[in-house]
């Protein structure tokens, strides 16, 4: 499998990995970004890891651009050889699934949805063959998630889930996008879940909140001291359903500034992953927790 | 879209040389509506008494809506735009008689 | 040492050369869409070439001075008026404590900067004073201007005699009818042959809702993709991909409809495919075009946008030269 690569004007390098999603193709995209990254050549402006490709910004005038394609392809060979696993962070995230703030943003623009009887639960639940809503945030919730990409908005993290392709959740995004999502709204768009970092705009399905945020240019939280982005491409995510009374101890407690997350150091082996997903993420930290 | 003044006279039952006419030209280029919802009544009918005042059309540009005034007290004869139309700046979307 | 913001304008925000460094995280460059109008408004006053200005759209601020200091408005013309009277625009302007000034809306273009000596003073977030309202970031408050706000002024070292002007060669010029630069490629390979031929062939109209993240054009023909298997994870829209990062420039086209060029607030990435990228040189042009403005885009190779690229930097060199010399 070769990397297929396009220049995005004189500014940009495009690099698609796969045209179809998988944890290796992200991971190929992060190993090449995360050389790049290292190695600090001079006329390199960005580096963007996305789900299964990057792309680069440069400066022609610094590093042509043929010259910038022949060091990625470089990159390209030597990544194959390389032991496939990161040092990454593990951040436990907490949800009320089926909360009342998206469940009426839901109801406003029930017109642009697939089946405006349901509600998003409902609608995704049947989707994937689940009998009951709860049947559906157990699974969502049972497994871990990788973050494949960072952005559209600022600090919004795109996460697929750590179990096989048979296994994965996969809901159409609305008809057509809503005008407005609650902030920390947790989302889901094709096999995408997504934490919607700022309010506004959207299309993917609305199944709960979190109290955490997760983008800040204040930073008035601990663990967002030194970013005000929280997400980076590669941690891994855990959702931990909590009820209202958790979600308004939450809320209170990032009100006063005494928020916190529970965040693991962890060495991510993507071939021990794909040999064993599930027994994979029960050796992750606090997996004997989970479903 | 607008019709030239001078064929647009022709069918007004307004004109008296006691009266004066203005265009109220579009301040904004983007897109003219004559209601604020879709499912809304207009501002104004024509042929309805308008106050300087008086909120007669609004032009969306850059997902914000710009509510547009009459500008002279009087009779507002006719609307040049059709709703929804494309306006560009300085371009005339009603007459008003005072 | 401060203006206060009697009225916005449609939206008036603080920008200057931009951010890098953060796209991975979702964070665009931003920074002023005439980046060419908004150095020559710096450099015609004197001060650094990439001080914050006001970026005025369409419909101009009314500001009240509350210093004696100086002006200067490139870019759209948009005519400044102190205390009513009528100013020219791309020249040194006073102005004294206690006036106001205000424009008459952009007769053409979009885009006016008001530099003024000093520069707006607002934090650096990021490495830049620019404005990104979507991310609540930087800026006056991480958006807009509204009324009743007052800016701060930095320290001026501008130095530039009231009445200097803009050579008429150095502005921006504002065509009526404009054709921008494209590079083919990122995912152009899904439209068919005629699709991706037509896209060139055919005039397309700047639509209302256009701002600063990206420009919506219409009045062209659908285009149509190639047929195919849905990858997995792509959706199931032929116009979908994997989400994938959106370069700055990039042409976009959900649902084959209404291709859509993002500016330099972008959305950094999202799941359309993109039919080609709008060359460095010529992105600058996009942001003066007001809503229904024709335009047509014509197909160029690597070669062809670094030599586009090069005639930009030599016009900044010229002004640069007439400016500070």
């Amino acid at each position: 499998m070769s990397i297929r690569y396009s220049f995005g004007g004189d500014e940009f390098l495009f690099a698609e990995v796969s045209e179809s999603m998988s944890l290796t193709a992200c991971f190929t995209s992060m190993a090449i970004t995360g050389l790049l990254r290292q190695q600090q050549w001079p006329g390199i402006v960005e580096i963007c890891p996305a789900n299964a490709s990057f792309q680069l910004r440069f400066d022609p005038d610094i590093l042509p651009a043929a010259q910038l394609l022949q060091l990625v392809q470089e990159l390209e060979q030597a990544v194959q050889d390389s032991p496939q696993t990161l040092d990454t962070r593990l951040v436990e995230i907490p949800v009320w699934y089926d909360d009342p703030w998206t469940l009426e943003v839901g109801a406003r623009f029930r017109e642009r949805h697939q089946d405006p009887q349901s509600t998003d639960l409902q609608y995704a639940a049947r989707c994937n063959g689940f009998d009951s809503v709860d049947a559906f945030i157990a699974a969502h919730s049972g497994a871990p998630w990788f973050v494949s990409m960072v952005g559209f908005v600022a600090g919004l993290p795109f996460m697929y889930q750590m179990v096989e392709r048979d296994r994965q959740l996969q809901v159409p995004k609305y008809l057509s996008p809503r005008t407005a999502t609650p902030r920390q709204t947790i989302g889901h768009g094709g096999c995408f879940a997504c934490i919607y970092s700022v309010a506004g705009a959207g299309g993917y399905q609305m199944f709960g909140i979190t109290p955490a945020p997760i983008y800040d240019p204040q930073q008035s939280l601990p663990y967002l001291a030194d970013s005000m982005v929280l997400f980076r491409p590669g941690d891994i995510v855990r959702f931990k359903p909590i009820d209202q009374q958790q979600y308004q101890a939450a809320v209170q407690a990032v009100a006063e500034g005494s928020f916190q997350l529970d965040i693991f150091p962890v060495r991510f082996s993507l071939p021990d992953f794909l040999a064993n997903p599930q027994a994979y993420n029960l050796s992750l930290p606090g997996g004997h927790h989970a479903h | 879209m607008s019709k030239p003044l001078a064929e647009a006279d022709h069918n007004t039952p307004f004109k008296d040389k006691h009266m004066t006419e203005h265009l109220i030209l579009a301040p904004l280029p983007g897109t003219f509506y004559r209601r604020p919802a879709p499912d809304a009544a207009p501002y104004v009918e024509e042929g309805n008494l308008v106050a300087a005042d008086t909120v007669i059309a609004c032009i969306e540009v850059m997902k914000q809506f710009n509510e547009m005034t009459a500008e002279h007290g009087g009779r507002l004869l006719a609307f040049l735009l059709a709703d929804g139309d494309a306006v560009d700046i300085g371009q005339p979307v009603a007459r008003v008689v005072t | 040492m401060h203006i206060k913001v009697i009225k916005p304008g449609l939206a008036t925000s603080v920008q200057d050369a931009g951010r890098n460094g953060h796209y991975h995280l979702g964070i665009p460059p931003s920074g002023a869409l005439d980046q060419y109008s908004f150095r020559a408004a710096n450099l015609l006053l004197g001060n650094p070439e990439t001080t914050a200005v006001l970026e005025c759209t369409l419909l101009g601020p009314q500001l009240q001075f509350g210093v004696d200091c100086r002006i200067a408005v490139c870019g759209a013309d948009m005519l400044p008026l102190i205390n009513g009277q009528p100013q020219a625009t791309h020249q040194v302007l006073s102005i004294a404590a206690g006036d106001m000034l205000d424009f008459r809306p952009a007769t053409a273009g979009v885009r006016a900067y008001l530099a003024v000596s000093g520069g707006i003073d607002v934090p650096e977030v990021l490495g830049s004073r620019s404005t990104y309202t979507l991310g609540t970031l930087g800026g006056y408050q991480g958006r807009c201007l509204q009324a009743g706000d007052m800016l701060m002024l930095g320290r001026s070292t501008a130095e530039a005699p009231a009445g200097r002007s803009l050579p008429p060669a150095l502005r921006r010029p504002l065509p009526r009818q404009a054709t921008v630069r494209v590079l083919p490629g990122l995912y152009d390979h899904r439209l068919t042959a005629q699709s991706a031929e037509r896209f060139y062939q055919e005039t397309w109209t700047v639509a209302s809702e256009s701002d600063r993240i990206g420009y919506r054009l219409k009045g062209g023909s659908p285009l149509q993709f190639r047929p195919r298997e849905a990858p997995f994870g792509a959706g199931a829209d032929p116009s979908n991909i994997v989400d994938a990062g959106y370069p700055v420039g990039s042409i976009q086209i959900p649902a084959g409809k209404e291709p859509i060029i993002l500016l330099r607030d972008a959305v950094s990435g999202g799941g359309y495919a993109m039919l080609g990228t709008v060359i460095s040189a010529d992105l600058d042009v996009v942001g003066q075009l007001p809503p229904n403005q024709r335009l047509a885009f014509s197909a160029v190779d690597m070669a062809e946008a670094l030599q586009a690229r090069q005639q930009g930097q030599a016009a900044l060199e010229r002004l640069r030269a007439a400016l500070q010399g």
